[in-house]
């Protein structure tokens, strides 16, 4: 009875024992054995000649692991001499001394870095690479991610913007091809764009730029000069992109294996954060990871590839539309059958097309408008310097000389100023603006055409007598020249609408080249575009032209 | 009312520098390539037949686009024969008013070609106090520098501006910019009166003598 009790009991602590899950290894008894191992395979007699080495094996077998990593990157990879400094070279070394190995350093840019790993020229790339769903075809990437960069708006200290509501109108210096210019583009910003992220600094020193969005980490290194950071501070960040060291794809199973053991170690025991802080670096996103691979859910040999513990890749794939392939189809026909290399990125994928359509609607309600509140405003400002009544006539001549002595631009600044006092920021609004300000600069300059000829007709009556509608007609058709010329600047002048957030075609364009290849064509195309339009209203105006001079031959 | 910066009205003289220094670049081009124009034009044949389009063409063409058409298509580090070519913010500014500028002188060129011809060498002096309206609406122009970073005296008003918090603060701002503005404009056609006055006179002396 008593030995039934025994083994029921022991029984009963099996099945307890069973039912619980299995103690997880830790990172750290993980990452042992596999270096064990690998030295073990090493030192097999004959095993380092052998074909097809796992990059692990051959890291001992050469006693040298070989990491590309950037020259030019300042706080991140930069080169004086023979010394190499900052945060991603002090990584490679801090992962050598891991594995007692020495550390071989290749200079990479942002286009060899992947081909270099690929070619097998080197082992291991940390070379401030974004992780985006795009290049994990091209790579292996090590989770948890190295580091982090997001992108941040920097101005003038005295400058209160806190959110994206607050960047609304505003302009904002970006360089060409940053994977979050469609996000600021997104939020009623405009863009002035520049080939490199380098100039940037220097733009919003010289005040050329009043804001600037470039990665953080960009920014990390002109933040420690004394005087950049005293003038200028970062405002709000967006777009985090996690960055990832990176292996070949192939022939790197155990290596990648043991550089995500211990990217989890490096964290949890907060080696990144003692890298970061020796280099000046920000340390959020360190400080957060710090504490998720404290996690006991995450603190085991498999965190790595546990989605709780690790970050997502950036997914960077733009939606095509459905006529893309004929679209690349025709670019590479045309490519093949008369060497002129053109890219139409507006037609490849959709939020592209999206804003290319509504670029190009925007442009036509903009010409109508600007069209239909030149003759609006000429037709006002005529009557009220033909009047007879001084209180009419001088304030118009006073507005007509102010709207004559304002340059374009700030006439378009101002008219966006008061409409944006009075309504929230909208594409409407600024399209509504536009139209304002383009029809009273034109309509001011017709309508002073049409006070004169008022004038010149009474003269010709022998004196003044009290304008009739009659005699107004007369002057409107008078005046036709002046009336078509003024309306023909007005739809030449729309595209200025864009300088203050009109999201019509060139700002569409705009747009669409910061994210997109393919400025050459997209240029051209918009050159174009506005020519063929401004040929028609040419057209169109002549046609009103002949009109009015036959209306006035007739009432002469 | 927030405190303008001591430095803000020298720094918009000085960008109004800017705006003249662009219109004269404009202009002085402006004169080579319309006059080429003028001159096919009047000529006839196939030169007419290809100028009388293409100043129609550069008459359409708008001066903002053109200027970003210029920026993007013109590689940052074009060379000629080894030169450096690429154009700087000011010189892009002042070649998206060539077309503008050009046209202007084709028309009013020919114009005054052909009262010459008709013997009126008053009518034919028309074209001078023309040239300097249509650099006055040059300098007016060339404020659209402002879009691509030309520190030109708008850039300077609109920066300035982005650091006033309030509508009225930016509107004493903006009427400082059109005073300043304005002033030199009219100024320009009180100059280009008074040069019509003193060609008259001229004229009317030479043919009474």
């Amino acid at each position: 009875m008593a030995l039934r009790r025994v083994l029921f009991i022991v029984f009963a602590l099996f099945l307890v024992s069973a039912g619980l899950p299995v103690r997880a290894e830790t990172p750290d008894a993980a990452l042992a054995k596999l270096i064990e191992e690998a030295r073990a395979a090493a030192a097999v007699p004959g095993a380092c000649e052998q074909p097809g080495l796992d990059r692990l094996v051959r890291i001992f077998c050469d006693d040298k692991i070989r990491v590309g990593v950037r020259e030019y990157y300042p706080l991140f990879g930069t080169r004086e001499g023979q010394v190499r400094l900052g945060y991603d070279v002090d990584v490679a070394r801090e992962i050598a001394k891991h594995l007692g190995v020495e550390p071989a350093f290749t200079r990479v840019n942002a286009a060899s870095r992947i081909p270099l790993l690929a070619d097998d020229k080197i082992d291991l790339t940390i070379a401030t690479m974004g992780h985006n769903t795009q290049r994990d075809g091209q790579v292996r990437f090590i989770r948890p991610h190295y580091y982090r960069s997001e992108t941040i708006i920097v101005g003038p200290k005295g400058l209160n913007i806190r959110e994206w509501p607050d960047i609304a109108s505003r302009t904002i210096c970006v360089s060409i091809g940053n994977g979050s210019n469609a996000q600021i583009v997104s939020h009623n910003a405009r863009l002035m764009l520049f080939d490199e992220a380098g100039v940037l600094p220097d733009r919003l020193r010289d005040e050329t730029c009043v804001l600037a969005a470039q990665d953080d980490s960009f920014f990390d290194y002109y933040f420690t000069d004394p005087a950049f950071a005293k003038a200028y501070d970062r405002k709000f960040g967006f777009a985090q992109l996690p960055w990832g060291m990176a292996v070949a794809l192939t022939g790197s199973d155990r290596l990648a294996r043991a550089l995500d053991l211990m990217s989890q170690i490096f964290h949890r025991d907060g080696i990144f954060i003692e890298v970061a802080k020796h280099n000046r670096i920000g340390l959020g996103f360190l400080e957060l990871q710090r504490a998720v691979w404290n996690r006991p859910d995450c603190n085991t040999d498999a965190g790595s590839s546990n989605p709780a513990c690790v970050l997502p890749a950036l997914s960077a794939v733009l939606e095509p539309t459905p006529f893309a392939g004929q679209v690349t189809a025709f670019e590479t026909w045309l490519q093949t059958h008369t060497g002129i290399s053109v890219q139409f990125p507006m037609f490849k994928t959709m939020p592209a097309w999206q804003l290319f359509t509504a670029g190009i609607a925007n442009s036509l309600v903009l010409v109508v408008g600007a069209l239909g509140a030149t003759l609006l405003f000429a037709m006002v400002l005529g009557a009220l310097q033909s009047a007879h009544s001084l209180l009419l006539r001088w304030p118009a001549r006073a507005l007509t000389i102010v709207l004559q002595s304002s340059p374009v631009v700030l006439t378009l600044v101002i008219s966006a100023a008061v409409a944006l006092a009075l309504f929230p920021y909208s594409s409407a609004v600024a399209i509504g603006a536009a139209i304002v300000a383009l029809g009273l600069m034109n309509g001011a300059n017709a309508g002073q055409a049409i006070g004169e000829a008022m004038h010149t007709l009474r003269t010709e009556r022998g004196g003044p007598p009290v304008p009739t509608v009659e005699l107004f007609g007369r002057a409107v058709s008078r005046s036709a020249t002046q009336i078509v010329s003024f309306l023909v600047n007005a739809a030449k002048g729309t595209p200025i609408a864009s300088f203050i957030g009109a999201p019509e075609l060139l700002s569409a364009l705009t747009d669409i080249t910061s994210f997109a290849s393919g400025r050459a064509s997209t240029y051209s195309l918009l050159l174009v575009f506005y020519v063929c339009v401004v040929m028609v209203v040419v057209w169109l105006c002549d046609k009103l032209r002949i009109w009015l001079e036959r209306r006035q031959m007739v009432t002469a | 009312m927030s405190k303008i910066s001591p430095d803000f009205v020298p720094q918009l003289l000085a960008g109004m520098v800017v705006n003249f220094e662009i219109a004269a670049i404009a202009l002085l081009i402006g004169l080579a390539v319309g006059g080429v124009l003028t001159l096919a034009k009047l000529a006839g044949g196939v030169r007419g037949a290809v100028a009388t389009p293409l100043i129609g063409l550069m008459r359409a063409a708008p001066t903002f686009v053109v200027m970003f058409f210029l920026l993007n298509i013109i590689p940052s580090d074009a060379t000629l024969f080894g030169v450096h070519v690429a154009p700087s913010g000011i010189m892009t500014v002042a070649l998206s008013l060539v077309p503008y500028a050009a046209a202007y002188v084709a028309d009013n060129g020919g114009e005054a070609l052909r009262q010459l011809r008709d013997g009126s060498p008053l009518g034919a002096l028309l074209f001078l106090p023309n040239v300097t309206r249509a650099f006055f609406v040059l300098v007016m122009s060339s404020s659209a520098g402002a879009a691509i970073g030309v520190p030109e005296g708008i850039a300077v008003i609109l920066r300035e501006a982005e650091l006033m918090p309030t509508l009225g603060d930016k509107m004493v701002l903006f009427a400082i910019g059109i005073l300043c503005f304005g002033v030199t404009l009219q100024a320009g056609f009180a100059l280009m009166r008074l040069l019509q006055r003193h060609l008259g006179r001229l004229a009317l002396r030479t043919r009474e003598g």
